[in-house]
């Protein structure tokens, strides 16, 4: 914060800077590694995509690398596990490791004792749970916030989750393109459900967090007609749902479509959905103390 | 036992002794405040009020850094004094992200000096030594805790005697800030913030700082 002026100090309105400059990037960055990881972990699990797995199970490994190198302290890590009652930073940290860990069990029976279905689907579903609680607590860390209104939003965890799940399917059907077809038509439907979701999900998260507070609405006015406007209308509208969205009704009607299309679909909701991340942490303001009512 | 601040903000004359009182008492760095003045002004020309007031870690009742710290290392004492404990804190911010009041600071650079190129001064040699800052953590304001402890062990009563209350009330030249056990009825803290109808800065923000302020 060593950029504001002291006389600026909370007298103007304050633009969160701790979770998004400097450092700060590798926090928004695992957010968003959280939630493609969790989205792909669980839609992988539902096609039973070995592959995917072990691809959301690296993501979910590089997220904890990009936590790591937001700390000023990594070598300290281990005491984040102390206060999961009331941190939501400490949940997610456990959640993270116990995804992890059941995800390689998973992963490590389906590869060598296929045979031992019962402790395979045991362990899938409990690294599903984890996997959604991965993807989800990135929204309530940041929802939790209450001094920031534009995150202060019980809608934040839904989008987190959704964007999560529509990063996570794009990039397991990049996966299913280069093997076994036969489930392509099918996680093609689901995603332009999920990403028709999303659409409306940031419709509403907008418009409602316009009528939370003066400060929620000056950051929803930056983020749609201010500084961040690039940001939100190429990275978040134009690639994270224009873009999908098209390719996606036009491979409906035309009832195929060439890879190279595909992978741009997939390259672009996987832009979009980093840019999601980065517009609503830089939309962060804080209200000014002064002048005090 | 809960020690609070109540601030007379008609008294304030916005002259950062404060601010300056801190920065000495406890060897800041630059660009680390754990006290600031802050200065606005409501309404419109002929019409304005200019605002001074003299900010720092409300020590609320219900701190949000207290919850959101992954690791325990911000603490909160029985006599209600939140800090943090330099060996616990892994740096990731999240209570400097959660403060409404955005009273906390991350020291990065060990070797920030004051005057760049130049020898440390006789006050920054003195404080490597005497109150030394561990790079990669945050920093707030603890109420001068060191000499309310060291107070209470001398058999002094903070808020009253001199070298038992935080440095930035006895600084205070107009004696605008007061300082004392809000806990006890009997206090002068709780009778000037009954008498001046002290209230809480923001108290929309619903932390129960144990700052008061006074119009």
């Amino acid at each position: 914060m060593s950029n504001i002026k002291p006389y600026e100090f909370m007298v103007k309105a304050q633009q969160q800077k701790d979770w998004i400059d400097g450092r700060g990037n590798f926090i928004a960055f695992a957010f968003f590694l959280g939630g493609i990881s969790g989205g792909l972990y669980l839609a992988s699990a539902y096609f039973d995509n070995l592959t995917g797995m072990f691809v959301a199970w690296l993501l979910s490994l590089l997220m904890g690398i990009s936590y790591m190198i937001h700390l000023s302290h990594p070598f300290r890590f281990w005491r984040m596990f102390m206060k999961p009652k009331t941190s939501w930073i400490a949940r997610g940290f456990i959640f993270i490791m116990l995804f992890i860990g059941l995800t390689f069990i998973t992963l490590i029976l389906r590869q060598w004792f296929p045979d031992a279905t019962g402790a395979i689907t045991t362990f899938k579903v409990l690294a599903g749970i984890f996997a959604f609680a991965q993807s989800i607590y990135t929204g309530f860390a940041v929802s939790y916030v209450s001094a920031i209104k534009v995150w202060n939003s019980a809608i934040v965890p839904v989008l987190f989750v959704t964007c999560g799940l529509t990063g996570g399917l794009a990039i397991l059907l990049a996966i299913t393109m280069a093997g076994d077809q036969s489930q392509l038509a099918m996680l093609e439907n689901i995603i332009r459900v999920v990403l028709i979701a999303l659409a409306i999900i940031i419709g509403v998260y907008l418009w409602n967090t316009t009528y939370s507070s003066a400060a929620a609405r000056d950051a929803v006015k930056r983020l749609i007609g201010g500084s961040l406007a690039p940001l939100f209308w190429v990275g978040v509208f134009l690639f994270g749902i224009v873009i999908p969205i098209a390719i996606s009704i036009a491979t409906y009607y035309a009832g195929e479509a060439s890879s190279g299309i595909l992978i741009t679909a997939i390259i672009s909701e996987i832009i979009g959905g980093l840019a999601l991340r980065f517009a609503i942490l830089k939309a962060g303001v804080y209200t000014p103390l002064l002048p005090a009512d | 036992m809960r020690w609070g601040m109540a601030i007379e903000l008609k008294r304030c004359i916005g002259c950062d002794a404060c601010m300056l009182a801190c920065k000495a008492e406890h060897f800041l760095p630059p660009n680390i405040f754990w006290n600031r003045v802050l200065i606005g002004e409501k309404g419109k020309y002929p019409a304005v009020t200019k605002l001074i007031y003299s900010v720092r870690c409300n020590h609320c009742a219900e701190p949000k850094c207290v919850k959101v710290c992954p690791t325990g290392a911000t603490q909160q004492r029985e006599d209600g004094i939140v800090w943090v404990d330099e060996t616990k804190c892994v740096g990731c911010r999240y209570c400097m992200v959660a403060c409404p009041y955005q009273m906390r600071s991350m020291y990065e650079d060990g070797d920030s000096q004051y005057f760049p190129g130049q020898e440390l001064t006789e006050h920054e040699k003195i404080g490597k030594t005497l109150y030394p800052h561990q790079p990669g953590v945050v920093q707030k304001c603890v109420f001068c805790k060191e000499r309310i402890d060291s107070g209470i062990a001398l058999g002094l009563t903070p808020g009253v005697d001199r070298d038992a209350t935080p440095a930035c009330v006895i600084i205070c030249p107009t004696k605008a800030i007061h300082f004392g056990d809000l806990d006890d009825p009997n206090s002068e803290i709780n009778r000037i913030i009954k008498e001046k109808h002290g209230h809480a800065f923001h108290p929309e923000f619903d932390t129960e700082p144990s700052i008061s302020y006074i119009d």
